[in-house]
C-alpha cells in the first residue's frame, strides 16, 4: 500500500526565484501483522523551473505580482492544476524586510491557496531545507560524519551543523554574492548596508581586483570562524543576522564542509569576475583558497537549487501512524506551539500552566507539546488527559507528544471533553517553543506536518 | 567398582528419574515486572548483579575497536547480539551468561502461570480450557481450543445476553507477556471503544489458552466479535511480547485467514496502551465492514 503526495517548493531568494514540483511516496513499512508505520520512502522531482531573477520593486521589496506570474507560468509548464497540490513550502529570504516581503508574496499567491503550500520563512528552516536539499543530511547519515553545511546565496549564508544525519544547530550570516553589485564595466551599482564599516567601497567606484578580493576574504573569514577554523573576532557577531543572533552552530570535532547556493557553483569553477554582475565569482575563489577547503569538503548534489528542493521535498514530515483527530478541518495552519518540559508535564499544576500559556498566546489556538512517556501505564495517560482538559477550559484541543501514545491520549481526551470539541492528538513529532505547526489532510493513518520557525500570517 | 555397587548405582539413578523435578511448571509465576533495563557502562571484569538488566543495545564488548562510536550507532538500531567481542574463539563469559539468562526467561515465560487471582483482580470471568496442565497444553493444542461442560456452563451463566464485543485475555505461550501488557492494553481498548460509542461488558480470562478458544467462546456466548489478547511464543529478544487477535463472527471452524492480528505488543515494540487504542479503532472498522482478517484488507482496498 503506498500513497502519493504532490508537493511544491517555491524559493524566493534575494537573487533568484525557483519552483519545483515533486512527488513524495508514503508507504507502510510495518508488516501486515503489526501496527502500521508510515514513512516517506521516495522523493521524486517531477519538474524543476529555470532559475528566475527575483522580481523586485526596489532594492529590497519583492514584486508580488511578478512572483505570481512566474508561479502561474511554471504551473502551466509543469502541467499541474492548482487543486493538485497537497503540501509544500514557500521560502522567502532576503537581506532585509523579510516579513514585509513574505506578506507581499503570500497576498499575491493567495489564489493558489487551497491545499497549497504552507507559507514559511526564517533562517533556521531555510538552513535545514538547504542542507536536506543539497544531500548533506543524507551524506552525514550514511557516513556517520559530522558535516557543516553552508548554503551561500545572494544575501546570506545559511549554516547547518549535522551529526549522524541529525541537524544539531543552524545559523545565518550576512555573507553572500550580491552584497555588492557591479555593472559590465566593473563599476559598483550597489553596496549592501550590512557591509557598512567593513569596506570603503561605495556606489560609483570602480575597484581593482585586489580591493574586491580583500572584501571577499573578510567575508570568508567570518565563515571560517563559524566553522571553528579561525579564531573568533567581533566580525562574526557583526555579520550574524539579527534573526539568527547567538545561534551559530560550531562543530566540536573536525567537520566535513559542504557547500550549496549560487556561490557554490563558483568554488570549483573559474568564472569571469563580473559574469553575474556581482562578487559571487570573487567570493567563490576566496572560498576555494580558504581554510574551508583545506580539509575535507564537498559540493552538494544540488547547489543553487538546494533550498527549493529542500522546500519541495523535505519540508513535510509525517506524524506517527497512530494518531487521533475528531471534528478537525484540515489543513490546519499556523498553530503556535506551547511546549512543556518533562517536569511541567508531570507537575501537579499542569492545568494551571496550560491555562496561563493559552491566555498569553494570541488567539484561542495553540498546540500543546509534551515529551510524553515511553510505553506508559494507562494511568499516566489518563492523568495527563485530565490535566489537559482542565487546562484548555473548553477551547479546541491540539496536542503533540514525542512518544508513541497519541491515539490512546486522544481517546482519553474526548471521553472527558464536552461533545463536539475539536480534538487533534499527534505523536512522534518534536516541537519547540516559538515554532508553528501546519497539519495537512491525512495520508493513510498518518498526518503530514510542517514545523515552521517563523510565522508570517495568522489568517 | 564391583558389580553390586554398579547395579545399586543404576537402581539409584533409575529411581531418581521417576522423581518430580524440584520445582514444577505449575508453580512458576512470572517475575513481575521483570528487571528494569539500565544504561550500562559495563567493562570487562566489572561485577554485574543481574546480567539480564543490562541493555543489550548499549552493550558493546569488542576490544580495541576501530570505530566504537559507529558500531554503537548500529547497535542502537537492532536487538541482535552484535559486537559482543570474543575470548579466543569463544563468547565472553557475560555474553554466554546473558544468552542463557534470556533463554531461561523465554522458557519461564512459557512454563509459568498467570497468578490465580489475576482474573478476579481485573474483573474477568475465569475459565480454563480442556488442558489440565502446562505440559498437556503444550502437547495437545486441540485441547487448548475447547472447554469442558463445567466451564461452558460457567460462561453461559455469566454472560446471558450475546455481547457485541467480547474481550478475552489468554495466557497463551507467555504468561510474562500477559502480566506485562494485558491490563494496560485492555484499559486502552475499553476507553477507545467507549470513545467510539461501543460498550464492552465483562471480559474473560482463559488459562491454557490457544487463539482458537475464542471461537468456542463465540459459539457459547453468541457474541459478534471476539478480541483476544494472548501471549506470543517468546524469543530471545523479549519474553513479554503479546498479540491481539480479532475475529468477527467467531465460531468453531472459522478459517485462520478470517482473523485480524496485531502483533509485537511490548515496551520495545508497540507500547501496550497505544496498541490498545489502535485495536479499538480496528474493532470499530471490523464491526462496520462486518468482516475481519484478509476480508477486511480486501474490503479496505475497494
Amino acid at each position: 500500500m503506498s500513497e502519493r503526495l504532490r508537493s511544491v517548493g517555491l524559493d524566493v531568494g534575494t537573487t533568484s526565484t525557483q519552483l519545483i514540483v515533486s512527488e513524495l511516496t508514503v508507504e507502510n513499512r510495518a508488516s501486515g501483522f503489526a501496527v502500521p508505520e508510515m514513512e516517506i520512502t521516495g522523493r521524486q522531482i517531477l519538474y524543476k523551473s529555470p532559475v528566475h531573477f527575483t522580481p523586485l520593486l526596489d532594492e529590497n521589496l519583492v514584486d508580488g505580482q511578478g512572483i505570481r506570474r512566474i508561479v502561474e507560468k511554471e504551473y502551466e509548464k509543469a502541467g499541474i492544476g492548482r487543486d493538485r497540490v497537497d503540501t509544500g513550502a514557500i521560502i522567502i529570504t532576503g537581506e532585509t524586510s523579510r516579513k514585509e516581503n513574505a506578506r507581499v508574496v503570500l497576498d499575491a499567491l493567495s489564489s493558489f491557496a487551497g491545499e497549497f503550500v504552507v507559507a514559511t520563512a526564517g533562517p533556521d528552516l531555510e538552513s535545514v531545507l538547504a542542507a536536506s536539499g543539497a544531500g548533506a543530511v543524507d551524506y552525514s547519515q550514511k557516513t556517520g560524519k559530522t558535516v557543516l553545511h553552508m548554503d551561500i546565496g545572494g544575501g546570506t549564508s545559511n549554516l547547518a551543523l549535522i551529526e549522524d544525519g541529525r541537524i544539531m544547530g543552524t545559523g545565518c550570516l550576512n555573507v553572500g554574492g550580491r552584497l555588492v553589485k557591479v555593472d559590465e564595466s566593473g563599476r559598483i551599482t550597489y553596496v549592501s548596508p550590512v557591509l557598512s564599516g567593513l569596506t570603503d567601497l561605495k556606489v560609483g567606484d570602480t575597484p581593482g581586483a585586489a580591493q574586491l578580493e580583500a572584501l571577499a576574504q573578510l567575508l570568508v573569514g567570518a565563515l571560517e570562524m563559524a566553522a571553528n577554523l579561525r579564531e573568533e573576532t567581533p566580525l562574526l557577531a557583526k555579520l550574524t543576522t539579527d534573526e539568527a543572533a547567538g545561534a551559530s552552530p560550531r562543530p566540536k570535532e573536525k567537520a566535513v564542509i559542504s557547500f550549496s547556493g549560487g556561490v557554490a557553483d563558483c568554488i570549483l569553477q573559474e568564472h569571469p569576475p563580473f559574469q553575474f554582475g556581482d562578487i559571487g565569482p570573487v567570493l567563490g575563489k576566496s572560498i576555494r583558497e580558504s581554510r574551508l577547503c583545506a580539509g575535507e569538503y564537498m559540493l552538494g548534489q544540488e547547489t543553487i537549487r538546494a533550498t527549493v528542493i529542500g522546500a519541495g521535498c523535505h519540508s513535510a514530515q509525517l506524524s506517527g501512524s497512530t494518531v487521533f483527530y475528531k471534528a478537525v478541518d484540515f489543513p490546519i495552519k499556523n498553530l503556535p506551539v506551547a511546549a512543556f518540559s518533562q517536569l511541567e508535564q508531570d507537575g501537579e499544576d499542569l492545568d494551571r500552566l496550560i491555562r496561563q500559556r493559552l491566555e498569553t498566546i494570541d488567539g484561542e489556538r495553540a498546540v500543546l507539546a509534551f515529551p510524553g512517556y515511553d510505553a506508559p501505564d494507562y494511568g499516566k495517560v489518563t492523568a495527563l488527559a485530565e490535566k489537559i482538559v482542565r487546562g484548555v477550559d473548553r477551547r479546541p484541543v491540539y496536542v503533540c507528544v514525542e512518544t508513541d501514545m497519541a491515539k490512546a491520549l486522544g481517546h482519553c481526551l474526548i471521553l472527558r471533553l464536552p461533545p463536539d470539541t475539536p480534538c487533534l492528538c499527534l505523536d512522534r513529532i518534536r516541537l519547540t517553543e516559538g515554532s508553528y505547526l501546519d497539519v495537512g489532510a491525512p495520508v493513510g493513518p498518518a498526518l503530514p506536518v510542517v514545523v515552521k520557525t517563523l510565522v508570517l500570517s495568522n489568517s | 567398582m564391583n558389580k553390586q555397587e554398579l547395579s545399586a548405582m543404576v537402581a539409584d539413578i533409575l529411581k531418581s528419574m521417576g522423581k518430580e523435578p524440584a520445582v514444577k511448571g505449575s508453580e512458576y509465576y512470572p517475575s513481575d515486572p521483570g528487571p528494569q533495563m539500565v544504561d550500562t557502562h559495563y567493562q570487562d571484569g566489572d561485577f554485574v548483579e543481574d546480567v539480564s538488566a543490562l541493555d543489550l543495545r548499549k552493550l558493546y564488548l569488542v576490544d580495541e575497536p576501530a570505530d566504537a562510536e559507529a558500531f554503537r550507532k548500529l547497535k542502537a538500531r537492532t536487538p541482535a547480539r552484535l559486537g559482543s567481542g570474543r575470548a579466543g574463539p569463544r563468547y565472553k563469559t557475560l555474553t554466554m551468561l546473558r544468552f542463557r539468562a534470556d533463554h531461561a526467561a523465554a522458557q519461564d515465560a512459557v512454563f509459568s502461570q498467570v497468578p490465580e487471582d489475576y482474573a478476579q483482580k481485573n474483573g474477568l470471568i475465569s475459565l480454563q480450557t480442556r488442558c489440565r496442565s502446562k505440559d498437556e497444553y503444550l502437547t495437545r493444542p486441540d485441547l487448548g481450543r475447547i472447554f469442558d461442560e463445567e466451564n461452558q456452563k460457567l460462561l453461559r451463566s455469566a454472560i446471558s445476553k450475546p455481547p457485541k464485543v467480547l474481550l478475552v485475555v489468554g495466557d497463551g505461550l507467555s504468561s510474562a507477556a500477559i502480566m506485562a501488557n494485558a491490563t494496560q492494553c485492555m484499559a486502552a481498548i475499553r476507553d477507545g471503544l467507549k470513545a467510539r460509542g461501543i460498550e464492552t461488558g465483562q471480559g474473560v480470562f482463559v488459562r491454557y489458552c490457544r487463539v482458537g478458544a475464542g471461537d468456542a467462546i463465540g459459539d457459547i456466548t453468541g457474541c459478534e466479535l471476539v478480541c483476544m489478547l494472548v501471549g506470543e511464543r517468546p524469543g530471545l529478544v523479549t519474553d513479554k511480547s503479546m498479540s491481539c487477535y480479532i475475529t468477527y463472527q467467531p465460531r468453531i471452524g472459522v478459517s485462520e485467514s478470517s482473523r485480524t492480528v496485531v502483533s509485537n505488543i511490548h515496551a520495545q515494540g508497540t507500547p501496550a496502551v497505544e496498541a490498545g487504542a489502535h485495536v479499538a479503532e480496528l474493532i470499530e472498522k471490523i464491526l462496520k465492514h462486518k468482516v475481519s482478517g484478509v476480508g477486511l484488507h480486501l474490503e479496505a482496498q475497494l
